[in-house]
């Protein structure tokens, strides 16, 4: 249980796509979605690389999967008291579209990842270790739900594991 | 002429007579406007109106305004206008407090209920300082960006007037200059450092 923490101390950063007072709505943002400041555009922005197995993205389920898991982590947090007070005013359209598209990208799956990278998306909210812990357990629970293996679960949150960097800023 | 100057006279007489208004300009030994100075007479507090609302926003990680004066005993409202949390705190003596405001929580208030000046800041984002000036009395007002303040209603109000600014250079950060019978306008020097 320990090492799993560890492995997934990353993953708190893909969920905190909070919108900044913004200018325009990017082409790819969907209806319902806040205006963001203006950003370039990059998978960088996912803030890591994708896996090249490509039976890990068809053990998630594909998109349809992702979406499952990405559904299940957000009504988690929204009922998690340490930490839903920091997406009480996030653009839960966009937090829910980015996450859905940032899974997909280190998945190895089709999509593009069209947000922020994760210092600027995480900036100024005073995220914590142990909120960010947080936001991993709530994920790891989504993953159990969909019965997604133990295994890949952690090839998913390995690559997350080191955005607790740009995340955790206190 | 002669009926032109006591015209003249009647009206100088008519302000110190009301007694109403006291304009106060505060500058820097160079001369340039002083704003968010607090400007007050001593007075006496009556029953604190609720309906009278004072506001202490965040917005774009910044607390506005950056000076607050409010009489002892006034609620302050602390609306976030930010999208992100913030954890506001004073630890000044008498006043201190803790909120920590979701983005866009609006609602939350806190009582002040001890005369002082009361540094803000917040726990997330250390930037963020403001100043809240609880005074013992009604006459009290803060200065603007030409370095202006009009205190009202002053009549039977008496003793001097308190400039205060949270970085002057001076004891207390505050002087305090007789105000003769009779004077509506106050020119005062108050060397302030720092940020604002």
């Amino acid at each position: 249980m320990m090492i799993r923490h560890l492995l997934l101390s990353g993953l708190a950063a893909a969920c905190l796509t909070a919108g900044a007072l913004a200018q325009s709505h990017p082409p790819h943002a969907q209806p319902g979605e806040l205006e963001v400041d203006p950003y370039t555009v990059s998978n960088t922005n996912a803030g890591a690389s994708p896996i090249e197995d490509p039976s890990v993205y068809a053990a998630f389920g594909g998109e349809a999967g992702i979406a499952r898991v990405v559904d299940g982590l957000l009504e988690r947090v929204q009922q998690d008291e340490r930490i839903e007070g920091i997406f009480r005013a996030s653009d839960w359209p966009r937090l829910r579209r980015t996450l859905n598209e940032q899974f997909c990208y280190v998945l190895g799956g089709p999509c593009q990842y069209t947000g922020r990278d994760m210092a600027s998306v995480h900036a100024d909210h005073g995220i914590t270790t142990r909120e960010f812990n947080a936001l991993v357990e709530n994920l790891q629970d989504a993953m159990d739900a969909e019965g997604i293996p133990f295994a890949l679960q952690n090839r998913l949150l390995a690559r997350l594991a080191p955005m607790h960097r740009d995340v955790v800023t206190r | 002429m002669i009926r032109l100057y006591s015209l003249c006279l009647a009206l100088l007489c008519a302000a110190p007579a009301l007694g109403q208004e006291l304009t106060v300009r505060v500058t820097n030994g160079s001369g340039e406007p002083v704003a968010q100075a607090v400007i007050s007479v001593p007075g006496s507090l009556p029953a604190i109106a609720a309906d009278v609302t004072y506001e202490m926003a965040q917005q774009g990680l910044q607390f506005d305004p950056f000076v607050l004066v409010v009489p002892r005993g006034a609620n302050v409202v602390f609306p976030n206008r930010d999208r992100v949390r913030h954890h506001v705190y004073s630890f000044a003596r008498g006043n201190a407090f803790e909120l920590e405001l979701y983005g866009r929580e609006q609602e939350r208030s806190v009582q002040f209920d001890a005369e002082g000046n009361v540094p803000i800041g917040c726990n997330i984002h250390d930037n963020m300082i403001a100043f809240i000036r609880v005074v013992e009395t009604p006459h009290a007002a803060v200065t603007d960006s030409n370095g202006q303040a009009v205190l009202t209603g002053l009549t039977g109000a008496r003793g001097p007037v308190t400039v205060w600014h949270p970085y002057a250079d001076a004891a207390d950060n505050q002087v305090s200059i007789d105000w003769p019978d009779g004077t509506s306008e106050l020119d005062v020097i108050l060397d302030v450092h720092g940020r604002r």
